[in-house]
């Protein structure tokens, strides 16, 4: 996949809550475009095209980001925290998607600028439709705002 | 414990108060009881001064009566043995006429003299000059008898009443070779001015006044008139006691007058005696007044001595109580009495209060620094709990449904039957862990306060959870709910989690019946919500509202056991109760009270 073409950038550490999401996001045929890195270090390294994403072009933005919160290395809030402090990235969607109900990470997440914040659920049915859904939401806006 | 008790009275009093009052009723008693022993031994001696000196001026004048009389009683005599009175009465009035009444002439020695008689043994007056008719009416046979005399003696009897006067006679035999021949009478009266006997009563003082009379009681005088004798009449010599016409304490002197039959007395009335007493008593009372006005100015400036320090202790005390332990007691060194020891005593117990507090204070800091610490700790926990114990869950429940989806034409019925079992006990267990988790979050979620419409909410609750059942099914009344004050979403979740339960419990029953209302309780309002479902056993009543505590298997009746744990708990954060009331597959009502709006 071409890094330059991203639509969809998954940030998510852990490989079921990955997969799962990627299988949902397939079901709608939003799959094809999306690239999914393990921590917000290698996040950040994408958006900023840094690291081993150095070379990429740095201007193609993805059209939305899912953003696990408590990751390795670099947590989400942290990574929402440089992308909305950013003006170059500041208008990329960011979805917290997280197990999270901690009030605190919503408040955080809505006072960084987040645009929604999904708890992910125990039901894969209930997952796999708001992943579904947010996609294709934030995909169509950042298309129509484009 | 024990009180310092005080009686009622003495109680109502400061110490300010109660010092000077105490030093004036002691000096009072102290000059009562000292102003009234000297009063009564003063009195005696006063009394018996009195007395005495009654009694030397009572000699005294009694001595100068009898030097009088014994002047009269020898002149008289003289006159009795002239040649010529003697020749006179022998003669039978015939002879030596002038010369005898030359003699008579000499009896009238003084003003007192009234009239003067030559008598001759048979009492026949044969001379006389002066006043005649005095002795017309008297019985001379009886004068001459009661003078008892002796040859050649002469004496002065006892007093006559004539008209409004009072006569004494003076009488001597005249007789020769111890023949009687005759007498003769010189008859003097008692009675002077009444000028006269005040200038003499106030020679002698005292206010005294004078008496004289018959020792038998028969005549008294007091030198201008005669009078019935105030005291007793026939009176023994001596000391008499008596009251006059106004009641005054009298005392009176009686003595004999020497060669007569009378009585002389001088009286005095007690207060005259006692003079100097009642100047005694003013002086005590003035200097009475004069040291319990310095005994009290004294207590007030010792009590002041007193309270001051008591002052500014208290005053020191109420700035330890609003937190102030900065101050002390300012003590002079020297000062070693009680105020000393207890400002001693208090300063020690400041810094006491001073340490403990500040112990105290270090040992809250400490134990809130470890509560935080706990607190911290259990948030994590539960965070963890939250995040990572759902995310392997969610991997069971995903994987699960891929394996369903993907590979359903691979399985069996019972393949699929244990799949499907798999996927509902995740998601249960997603459940039970979402219910901890609000239960946890609950008890440090901070309130909000304010008015609550329990009626709308109510209505709203009842809407949203019908959407998922079957709503015509169910009769659901909701009566008149009060406002409330509380916080909105929690009171959101005491209804969701009440009104579901009704619904759920219910909801086997063919008519299902729920009520929702409120009664009126004092200053609480009531809430209930009550069903027609499987109710309960009252025996595991208590089992009701506890975490995990279910009294119907998951079979029966889906659940995790937190939704009335989560009621209790939000109740209680409310200052109100839950309770419930049930019976086996008779129904349950569910109330909880708050605090009226």
């Amino acid at each position: 996949m071409n890094n330059n073409s991203v639509e969809i950038l998954l940030v998510e550490d852990n490989p079921h809550d990955a997969e799962m999401t990627i299988r949902s996001l397939r079901k709608v045929n939003l799959a094809n475009r999306l690239i999914h890195v393990k921590d917000g270090a290698e996040a950040l390294d994408f958006i900023f095209a840094r690291g081993i994403f150095a070379g990429r072009a740095v201007e193609n933005k993805p059209k939305v980001i899912l953003l696990d919160i408590k990751m390795p290395k670099v947590d989400g809030i942290e990574v929402l925290r440089q992308l909305k402090s950013n003006e170059a990235t500041r208008t990329i969607p960011v979805v917290i998607m997280t197990s999270s109900k901690e009030e605190q990470d919503i408040i955080t997440s809505y006072n960084l600028g987040v645009n929604s914040y999904v708890v992910k659920p125990v039901d894969f049915e209930g997952f796999a439709k708001a992943v579904s859904e947010l996609g294709c939401y934030w995909l169509i806006i950042n298309q129509a705002s484009d | 414990m024990k009180t310092i008790s005080n009686s009622f009275f003495l109680g109502r009093l400061s110490i300010k108060q109660r010092l000077p009052l105490l030093i004036c009723s002691l000096l009072l008693v102290c000059i009562a009881i000292y102003g009234f022993a000297n009063y009564y031994s003063l009195r005696k001696a006063d009394l018996t001064i009195g007395r005495d000196r009654l009694h030397s001026i009572t000699a005294q004048m009694n001595t100068s009566f009898s030097q009088v009389t014994a002047l009269y009683i020898s002149n008289s005599t003289s006159v009795s043995k002239q040649p010529s009175v003697i020749q006179f009465l022998k003669s039978g009035g015939k002879m030596s006429q002038t010369e005898a009444l030359g003699e008579l002439n000499k009896l009238k020695t003084d003003s007192t003299w009234v009239l003067a008689e030559l008598l001759d043994s048979n009492l026949k007056p044969l001379s006389s000059i002066g006043k005649n008719n005095i002795a017309s009416g008297l019985d001379m046979k009886e004068v001459i008898a009661s003078a008892n005399l002796n040859p050649d003696s002469a004496r002065i009897t006892r007093l006559y009443p004539v008209k409004a006067n009072a006569y004494y006679p003076l009488i001597s035999e005249v007789s020769e070779n111890g023949h009687v021949l005759g007498y003769t009478i010189a008859w003097k009266s008692i009675l002077t001015t009444s000028k006269a006997v005040a200038a003499f009563s106030q020679f002698v003082g005292m206010g005294s006044s004078f008496f004289a009379g018959n020792r038998d009681g028969s005549l008294w005088t007091d030198f201008i008139q005669p009078v019935s004798p105030p005291f007793k009449p026939g009176q023994k010599p001596g000391m008499v006691d008596y009251k006059d016409a106004d009641g005054n304490a009298m005392i009176v002197d009686l003595q004999p007058i020497a060669h007569t039959a009378l009585l002389f007395g001088v009286a005095v009335s007690e207060k005259n005696m006692l003079n100097d007493l009642g100047r005694f008593v003013d002086w005590i009372i003035i200097i009475g007044i004069v040291i319990i006005v310095i005994g009290i100015i004294a207590a007030w400036m010792m009590s002041r001595s007193i309270t001051r320090p008591l002052d500014e202790l208290i005053k020191l005390a109420t700035a330890i109580s609003q937190g102030n332990y900065s101050q002390t007691v300012p003590i002079d060194q020297y000062q070693r009495d009680e105020i000393g020891r207890l400002a001693n005593a208090f300063n020690i117990m400041i810094g006491q209060v001073s340490l403990s507090h500040h112990e105290l204070e270090n040992r809250v800091e400490e134990r809130t620094a470890q509560l935080a610490t706990v607190n911290k700790e259990l948030e994590a926990f539960s965070y963890s709990v939250s995040h990572d114990l759902r995310t392997p869950l969610r991997a069971i429940n995903g994987y699960s449904v891929m394996l369903k989806e993907d590979y359903e034409g691979e399985l069996d019925s019972e393949g699929k039957r244990i799949v499907k079992n798999i996927i509902d006990n995740a998601k249960m267990m997603g459940q039970l862990i979402d219910d901890l988790l609000a239960f946890s979050r609950m008890s440090k979620k901070e309130l909000t306060q304010a008015a609550v419409d329990m009626q709308f909410l109510a209505e709203t609750v009842v809407r949203d959870l019908l959407q998922h059942e079957q709503a015509d099914k169910y009769q659901i009344n909701i009566g008149v709910l009060p406002p409330a004050v509380g916080d909105e979403v929690m009171m959101k979740q005491v209804m969701v989690n009440l009104v579901g339960n009704a619904i759920k419990y219910s909801s086997k029953k063919a008519a299902p019946l729920i009520e929702i209302g409120a009664e009126d309780a004092k200053d609480k309002t009531v809430y209930y919500v009550k069903d027609n479902g499987a109710g309960f056993d009252m025996a595991y009543g208590s089992k009701l509202f506890g975490v995990f505590q279910r009294l119907h298997s998951q079979e029966d009746f889906e659940g995790s056991g937190v939704g009335l744990a989560l009621v209790k708990r939000i109740i209680e954060k409310h200052n109100g109760e839950v309770w419930a009331e049930g019976k086996e597959n008779a129904g349950a009502t569910f109330y909880f009270s708050l605090p009226k709006f």
